[in-house]
């Protein structure tokens, strides 16, 4: 039983930090409608911005408060200037751009930083492991679900009960009559994209102590947000949270119990979920 | 307008000339890098197929691929002729196709994309871990068949096999675009809920252009393993379907041909850039972004001097 | 006046004269006077770039202190980014040998380059040296007589550690390893040694490679009894399991044991004080004493701004001092393969990890030592520090008939 236990707090931190890497990215998908590939550099560039601030003062809180204020800002740029251009072109042209960013900024980084894999040390105040009710999990992972959920709750508030986030929501859904309310929609969608590449630099600092910083990450961790963004239904915070929790359980248990399957699972997890429905757990039904 | 057509008839020919004769003139490097662009092309325009045409944007193109590919290296060494070669990958990938798209279809947009991309992994997975396929280091040593009891195995004799299997494989994409069936896959394209109101089968359309689609891939696939002499798991990874995507994308999508451009571009940038500097990846990128941004219709829109889709 | 004259007209008509009949010869040496190319296939792009740019550091450092040249001709390097994908892997290695007819090949890392590469070269006959790629296969069945290694076999690093972990560290032992053949091999290698001397396999895991969370794993460790780890980590994958071996707190009662890749300098700086005590065992650290090694690191070191050499290093040295010793014993003639071959074949000098030669059943390097490592804090910075070793190790090579 306490097998099942620790294995199910190692799932409930693995989809936290799914949860947290892959909320950005459904807010810009579902709320802008745009196909955004180089949502892992921001990631990455939330990483490497926090092993630059650490560096400097030494102090992980501080890292994890203003790198991600410096990746909205670089989101805020690219949105400005590659995106806003293409919202009225298709799909495969934001494809063709994000992906190109991929590249650019996977050898900026490298230029910057330089190739060698760097890591994010652990913060000394959660640096030992605990044991809860006979599962021992490190502290700092403790921290990681506390923080995830506290995030998560958060951001609900804001989007359903703020002014702020009612202006999100109307001008996504209906941006002409935002704009005709005297509102910037132009600003309003600046300000989405950057806070969804604020919120993927943040899960990259979150993720440092327990991950590696290299320059192909942001291509790598790509997959697993897209899977998760589709799990849950574009779009939805509520779905995002499931799939993402669902994932991470899934992902845990499998590699606890099916040798050979790990590389499998997450991709099996999503054709089931998507032949059962194919709009995700929360995704508005298509036509 | 005959005019215009016949100066496009004239500008294929010169070109397929000049890449039937680039053996003659180039250095053995230089001709395998179009060889493979040719390869490559193939895939490329069978995605068109899908992209541009019947509005199917797939990102587990690389599973047909993958899966013509590891036939071809299996059958080739035992049996060296054109039925291991063209044949079987043909008819293995299709069946794939079959299959996967057949559960696939189910869904649109975005959820079909991350679907036909789980499929493909699921591939790459497969063929990773599974030691009878090479595991992760693949299969070698694979021999090119014989064509009609001739041996391809000189680049000259491969040029001219491969070159005659791009041809046969554009025009039959092309004459598939032009014919009935295609203008039904412009039309669900479209509007599909219009398509079906009028009474085609939808589902059917899009499930045969998929298996069409996929079989010209595994013929690619087959292809590349012929002309390397080995094939790995990279084959089925999504870096691979995405690939062809952009390879699609930068020839211009919904133009068929603009995918062999548009996989002459990424390959020789892909190549040639890396061999002069260590920032390829930078200039690579920022050429994507440059590109679609001063040249939204790809290559072959750029030519035309519009914003163009629709070959 | 008209004495000395004479005598030296008639010693600067001789002189001509002797100048006339070296004429030939003077000529014949300028046309070898051809640069020697020496192709490297390797990554200069992507997480394993610091493993080309350490081999091709090493290189550079011997090549430059013999001023690039040797037997008179000048060494000429093309170095070709594989970007560790096959595909392009094989494209670079037909342009050195068909375009750039390189003299002699060098590379990869990646051994999926490596087995796609083996055929062309062998077919062509052209020299390669493996400077990196471990693949075991390489040294048995897929052997050749144009191909030579002075990095490793997977089984190398592995074979001793199982004996010499069961001995000396606890006979239960969790193994664990990435999900693909080269990790099924290492741990293979360490299962020759390790259950005939008494060791009994309390677990094995075989996670994916490029796997991010390894707590499902490290919980299964805790909970099997295990009193060591055996782990075949690299790169990231090393980075991320000895980080969260460490913060699952598992250090302190179940040994962490490894091949040599789970601490190499690539990662260890990542791993931070994580490392702390991890034991592992592989052909070379920079703290070995031996008058080259001292020699080696302080050059290397002078030449690259402080940087410190690792294993992949030590690798391009004996790549490079390889290459010039056998051209130096032809007289630096590329034209006549074979003898450029058997003068590789013999080549044997002091190398930073011990004495280096070839076994001429494999062409593999004979690993002078195998030496056991502890990860501490020492000279200003985490090394492993060697406290033990197993000597002379030579891939089995079975199913190797050179010549080929």
């Amino acid at each position: 039983m306490g097998d099942l236990f620790a294995q199910a707090l190692n799932g409930l931190s693995y989809g936290v930090l799914l949860f947290l890497l892959s909320v950005g990215l459904t807010l810009i998908f579902g709320m802008l409608d745009v196909v955004n590939l180089a949502h892992g550099s921001y990631y990455m560039l939330g990483a490497y911005a926090g092993l630059s601030l650490i560096a400097a003062t030494g102090n992980f809180w501080l890292a994890l408060g203003l790198a991600p204020l410096a990746v909205g800002v670089v989101g805020a740029v690219v949105e400005r200037t590659c995106l806003r251009p293409l919202y009225r072109r298709g799909p495969l042209d934001q494809v063709l751009l994000t992906f190109g960013l991929i590249y650019v900024f996977e050898d900026l980084v490298k230029w910057i930083w330089g190739g060698r894999i760097r890591s994010i040390p652990t913060p000394e105040l959660f640096a030992s492991s605990v044991n809860v009710w006979g599962a021992v999990i490190p502290s700092y992972r403790l921290f990681v679900i506390g923080f995830g959920l506290a995030m998560a709750v958060a951001l609900w508030l804001v989007i359903e009960r703020t002014r702020l986030g009612a202006i999100i929501r109307a001008g996504v859904y209906d941006s002409e009559m935002t704009a005709g309310m005297g509102i910037n929609i132009h600003r309003v969608f600046t300000l989405v994209f950057a806070f969804g590449a604020a919120l993927a630099g943040l899960s990259g600092v979150i993720a440092g102590p327990i991950q590696s910083a290299y320059p192909p990450m942001g291509a790598s961790i790509l997959i697993p947000a897209l899977i998760v963004v589709v799990v849950g239904g574009l779009g939805s915070l509520k779905g995002s949270l499931a799939g993402s929790l669902l994932i991470g359980q899934a992902e845990t248990f499998g590699k606890a119990w099916l040798p050979g399957a790990s590389m499998l699972i997450i991709y099996v997890v999503m054709a089931v979920v998507l032949l059962v429905r194919p709009q995700g757990l929360f995704g508005r039904a298509l036509k | 307008m005959n005019g215009h057509v016949l100066a496009r008839a004239a500008a294929l020919i010169v070109l397929t000339a000049a890449v039937a004769l680039f053996p003659l003139a180039a250095g053995t490097y230089p001709v395998k890098l179009l060889q493979e662009i040719l390869i490559w092309g193939i895939f490329a325009m069978s995605l068109d197929l899908l992209m541009g045409f019947a509005g199917m944007v797939s990102f587990g193109h690389s599973a047909f691929f993958g899966i013509g590919a590891y036939t071809a290296a299996l059958l080739l060494p035992k049996f060296p002729g054109l039925l291991a070669a063209l044949v079987a990958p043909a008819v293995a990938a299709g069946l794939g196709a079959l299959v996967i798209g057949f559960f696939s279809i189910r869904v649109s947009g975005v959820y079909f994309i991350m679907l036909t991309l789980a499929f493909s992994q699921m591939f790459y997975a497969v063929a990773f871990q599974n030691a009878f396929l090479g595991a992760e280091d693949g299969l070698v040593g694979i021999p090119r068949p014989a064509v009609l009891g001739l041996s391809i195995g000189s680049t000259g004799a491969f040029h001219a096999y491969l070159l005659g299997i791009a041809i046969v494989c554009a025009l039959f994409l092309w004459r598939v675009v032009r014919s009935p069936f295609g203008h039904v896959l412009r039309g669900i394209h479209e509007n599909e809920a219009r398509m079906q109101a009028v009474g085609y089968p939808v589902n059917r359309y899009k499930l045969a252009a998929f298996v069409i689609a996929g079989m010209l891939a595994g013929v690619a696939g087959s292809l590349y393993t012929q002309f390397v002499g080995s094939i790995s798991p990279s084959a089925f990874l999504w870096t691979t379907s995405g690939e062809a995507l952009l390879m699609v994308i930068i020839g211009g999508t919904g133009t068929l041909f603009g995918g062999i451009l548009g996989a002459g571009a990424f390959i020789l940038l892909q190549s040639l850039v890396s061999s002069y500097t260590e920032r390829w990846m930078l200039i690579l990128g920022l050429t994507f972004v440059l590109l679609v941004l001063f040249a939204p219709g790809g290559i072959v829109g750029a030519l035309r001097g519009r914003v163009g889709l629709r070959a | 006046m008209a004495q000395l004259t004479r005598r030296k007209f008639l010693g600067g008509a001789s002189a001509i004269a002797a100048g006339a009949a070296a004429g030939p010869w003077v000529l014949r040496a300028h046309a070898q006077g051809a640069p020697i190319k020496i192709g490297l296939v390797l990554p200069y792009s992507g997480v394993y770039a610091v493993l080309g740019e350490s081999i091709t550091q090493a290189m550079e450092l011997v090549f430059a202190r013999e001023n690039w040249t040797v037997a008179g001709r000048k060494i000429e390097m093309i170095k070709e980014d594989d970007e560790m994908q096959p595909p392009v892997g094989i494209r670079k290695t037909e342009k050195l040998i068909e375009s750039d007819k390189v003299d002699i090949l060098t590379g990869p890392v990646h051994s999926g380059i490596l087995m796609g590469m083996r055929d062309k070269v062998h077919n062509s006959k052209t020299i390669l040296i493996v400077s990196n790629a471990g693949a075991d296969a390489i040294s048995r069945e897929r052997c050749s007589k144009w191909i030579f290694r002075t990095s490793f076999s997977n089984w190398q690093p592995n074979q001793p550690m199982g004996g010499w972990v069961a001995k000396n560290v606890s006979k239960d032992v969790f193994i664990m390893a990435p999900n693909y053949q080269a990790g099924k091999d290492q741990l293979g290698a360490f299962k020759e040694t390790f259950v005939p001397a008494g060791g009994k396999l309390v677990g094995e895991d075989y996670p994916k490679l490029g796997e991010t969370d390894y707590a499902p794993y490290l919980t299964k460790v805790r909970q099997s009894g295990a009193k060591a780890v055996y782990a075949f980590f690299s790169g990231t994958d090393a980075v991320n399991f000895v980080k969260q071996y460490d913060q699952f707190g598992l250090k302190q009662s179940i040994k962490l044991t490894g091949a040599g890749f789970l601490t190499e300098p690539d990662v260890l700086p990542a791993q931070g004080r994580s490392a702390l005590g991890v034991i592992t065992g592989h052909f070379y650290t920079p703290l070995l004493e031996n008058p080259t090694n001292v020699a080696f690191v302080r050059d290397f070191r002078a030449k690259f701004g402080g940087k410190m050499p690792d294993g992949f290093a030590c690798q391009g040295y004996d790549t490079a001092e390889t290459i010039v010793r056998a051209l130096k014993a032809v007289g630096g003639n590329t034209q006549d393969k074979e003898k450029l071959v058997a003068a590789i074949e013999a080549t044997a000098f002091e190398s930073p990890r011990g004495p280096f030669r070839f076994d001429p059943k494999t062409h593999n390097v004979i690993q002078p030592f195998i030496y056991i490592r502890e990860v501490k804090e020492v000279a200003g910075g985490l090394n492993n520090v060697p406290f033990d070793k197993v000597a002379d190790v030579r891939d089995p090579g079975t199913g190797c008939t050179l010549p080929a």
